[in-house]
C-alpha cells in the first residue's frame, strides 16, 4: 500500500511556483488528473500558453519534489496545453483570444511578423486563426503559401483557408491578381467584420488580426466590434518608424486595447559575404522606447535575405529553417506569456441588469 | 489606463438609470435621458467645430434606454427609446460628465 493519497500529493506540489505569476500549480489549478497506484503517482501538468518558458522548470521541480515523498517510486507527469480565457468572447463565437498585429507605417514587415508568429504558436500546439485586415494590401494569403486558394461557405459561414495547419481569412482572395480593392470606409468597415464575425473559425485559441498601417476605419472597427485581448506594434528601429509607431500606440490606449509588446524587425543586418553584423536602422532605440512608455519589449527580428525569400514562397520561418526561426520563438514564448499573465489579472466587465427600483423619481 | 477612469461594474438599473463603479472608488449615477443628452455621436455634436447640435431640451422626460452594452474594450453604448443608438460613450467621456455633486463645476467633456 502507498502511503500517499491526492491530498498529500497536492500538498506537495502546492510548492511548485509558477514564477510568471508567483503562484502555486495547485492554486492556479494546473494539477489535473492525479492518479496513484501502488507507488506509482500520475498527473497531468495543464500549462496555460503553448509556448510557456517555465513549463520544463515546473516539471522537473514536481518530478523532484514528488520522487522525495515516502512510498513513490516513480513519478510520471503527462504535460496538456490548456490555454485559459478571461471572457466568453461576446464577438467571435469559439476564439479565445485576439491579438492585434499592427505598425504605424508600412513596410516594416509587419505582416511577415504576423504570419511568422502565428506559425510559431501552432507548431507549438496552440490552435491558431490569422485574418488580414490590410484589405488594401493584403498578403497573408501569399505568405501563407495559398494565393490562389479559394473562399466557400457552409450554412455556418465563410470556410477560412487552412494552411500550415493555420486557418485563415483574407479579401484577398476575393479579388484575383493584381485587381485592387477601391473601397470606402465603410466598405472595408464591413470587410473587417465580415473577416471576423461571418467566418466558420471552429475552434481557435489565438487569432491575430494583421492590420493595415496606421490609424483608420479599419482600426476603429476591430476594436469596436470584438474585445481585442491584446496588440503588439512592430517597428523598424530608425526614427521615422519609431515615431509613427508612436500614434499607434496612442490609438490602442485611448481605446484601451492594452498594448502586449514592441517588437523591432529589420534591427541588425548580418553582412552575406563578410559575416559581420551592421545596424543599418540604428538598433536598440525600440527596446529603450518600450521602457519609456512601460510595455513590455518582446525582441528584434534580424534583416535576412533568408526569411524574405520563405516570406515570399509562403514558407513560415519555423517550418522551412527551425535554426533561423530563434528570434520568433523568444517573441513568440514573451507574448505567449504576456497575454497569460493578463488575462489571469483581467476583470471581466459586465453589464448587471436591476429591475427598476422604487426610487423611480430619479431625474436629472 | 488609470484608475479614474476604469470602471469595475455597471448596472443598469430598470430602464431609467445607469451606475457605474469606478476603480476610484467613485460611483456615478447617470439618468438615461442625461446620457441621451449628453451623447457626443457625429450627429449630435458638430465633428469639426465640437459645437453641440442637440438640444438638450428636445429630449424626451419619459426616454428610457432598452439596451446597454459594452464597445470593445473602451466605452459603452445605449438603445434609447428615441431609436438613436450611434453614441459611443468612452469611459472617460462617461468619467468627465459623471453628474454628481463634487465632479459637476469641474466638468469638461473630452472628444474623440
Amino acid at each position: 500500500m502507498s502511503d500517499q493519497n491526492n491530498e498529500t500529493v497536492l500538498t506537495a506540489l502546492s510548492q511548485v511556483i509558477d514564477p510568471a505569476l508567483g503562484k502555486d500549480i495547485v492554486t492556479l489549478g494546473y494539477v489535473k488528473n492525479i492518479n496513484i497506484n501502488a507507488g506509482c503517482v500520475t498527473f497531468t501538468l495543464a500549462i496555460p500558453a503553448p509556448l510557456f518558458p517555465s513549463k520544463e522548470k515546473m516539471r522537473e521541480k514536481a518530478e523532484a519534489i514528488l520522487s522525495t515523498l515516502p512510498g513513490i517510486s516513480s513519478v510520471e507527469i503527462k504535460m496538456k496545453t490548456e490555454i485559459q480565457t478571461a471572457v466568453p468572447t461576446r464577438g467571435v463565437p469559439g476564439v479565445k483570444h485576439i491579438v492585434a498585429v499592427g505598425s504605424g507605417k508600412g513596410g516594416v514587415g509587419k505582416s511577415t511578423v504576423a504570419a511568422n508568429l502565428a506559425a510559431i504558436f501552432s507548431e507549438y500546439g496552440a490552435k491558431v486563426g490569422l485574418v488580414d485586415g490590410d484589405i488594401y494590401g493584403p498578403t497573408v494569403p501569399i505568405l501563407m503559401g495559398a494565393r490562389n486558394a479559394e473562399l466557400n461557405q457552409n450554412e455556418r459561414g465563410i470556410i477560412p483557408i487552412e494552411s500550415h495547419g493555420i486557418k485563415f481569412m483574407s479579401m484577398g482572395l476575393l479579388s484575383k491578381g493584381s485587381a485592387p480593392l477601391i473601397w470606402r470606409g465603410p466598405m472595408a468597415h464591413k470587410a473587417i467584420q465580415e473577416s471576423l464575425l461571418r467566418v466558420d473559425w471552429g475552434e481557435i485559441d489565438y487569432l491575430f488580426v494583421d492590420m493595415p498601417p496606421g490609424t483608420g476605419d479599419v482600426h476603429l472597427t476591430l476594436v469596436q466590434t470584438v474585445p481585442v485581448t491584446g496588440a503588439v506594434i512592430v517597428t523598424t528601429p530608425q526614427d521615422v518608424g519609431m515615431t509613427i509607431s508612436l500614434k499607434t500606440f496612442r490609438m490602442f490606449e485611448q481605446t484601451k486595447v492594452p498594448v502586449l509588446g514592441l517588437i523591432e524587425n529589420m534591427s541588425t543586418y548580418q553582412c552575406l559575404h563578410c559575416g559581420k553584423e551592421d545596424d543599418i536602422f540604428g538598433a536598440g532605440t525600440v527596446s529603450k522606447e518600450a521602457e519609456r512608455l512601460r510595455v513590455p519589449f518582446l525582441g528584434g527580428i534580424p534583416l535576412s535575405k533568408k526569411i524574405r525569400e520563405y516570406a515570399d514562397s509562403g514558407m513560415p520561418v519555423i517550418f522551412a529553417d527551425p535554426m533561423a526561426a530563434g528570434p520568433y520563438v523568444d517573441i513568440a514564448d514573451k507574448l505567449a506569456t504576456e497575454i497569460y499573465v493578463r488575462n489571469y489579472n483581467k476583470r471581466t466587465l459586465i453589464i448587471e441588469e436591476e429591475p427598476e427600483e422604487a426610487s423611480e423619481s430619479f431625474t436629472v | 489606463m488609470t484608475a479614474y477612469t476604469t470602471p469595475i461594474a455597471i448596472k443598469k438599473k430598470g430602464n431609467h438609470s445607469l451606475e457605474v463603479s469606478w476603480e476610484d472608488h467613485h460611483i456615478s449615477l447617470y439618468s438615461f435621458r442625461y446620457l441621451r443628452q449628453h451623447c457626443s455621436c457625429a450627429g449630435c455634436v458638430e465633428e469639426w467645430t465640437g459645437q453641440k447640435l442637440l438640444d438638450p431640451e428636445t429630449i424626451a422626460l419619459d426616454l428610457i434606454c432598452t439596451k446597454v452594452e459594452t464597445t470593445g474594450n473602451y466605452a459603452l453604448s445605449f438603445s434609447f427609446s428615441d431609436r438613436h443608438d450611434t453614441g459611443i460613450y468612452h469611459f472617460d467621456h462617461l468619467r468627465a460628465i459623471c453628474p454628481c455633486e463634487s465632479c459637476r463645476g469641474k466638468q469638461k467633456p473630452l472628444r474623440f
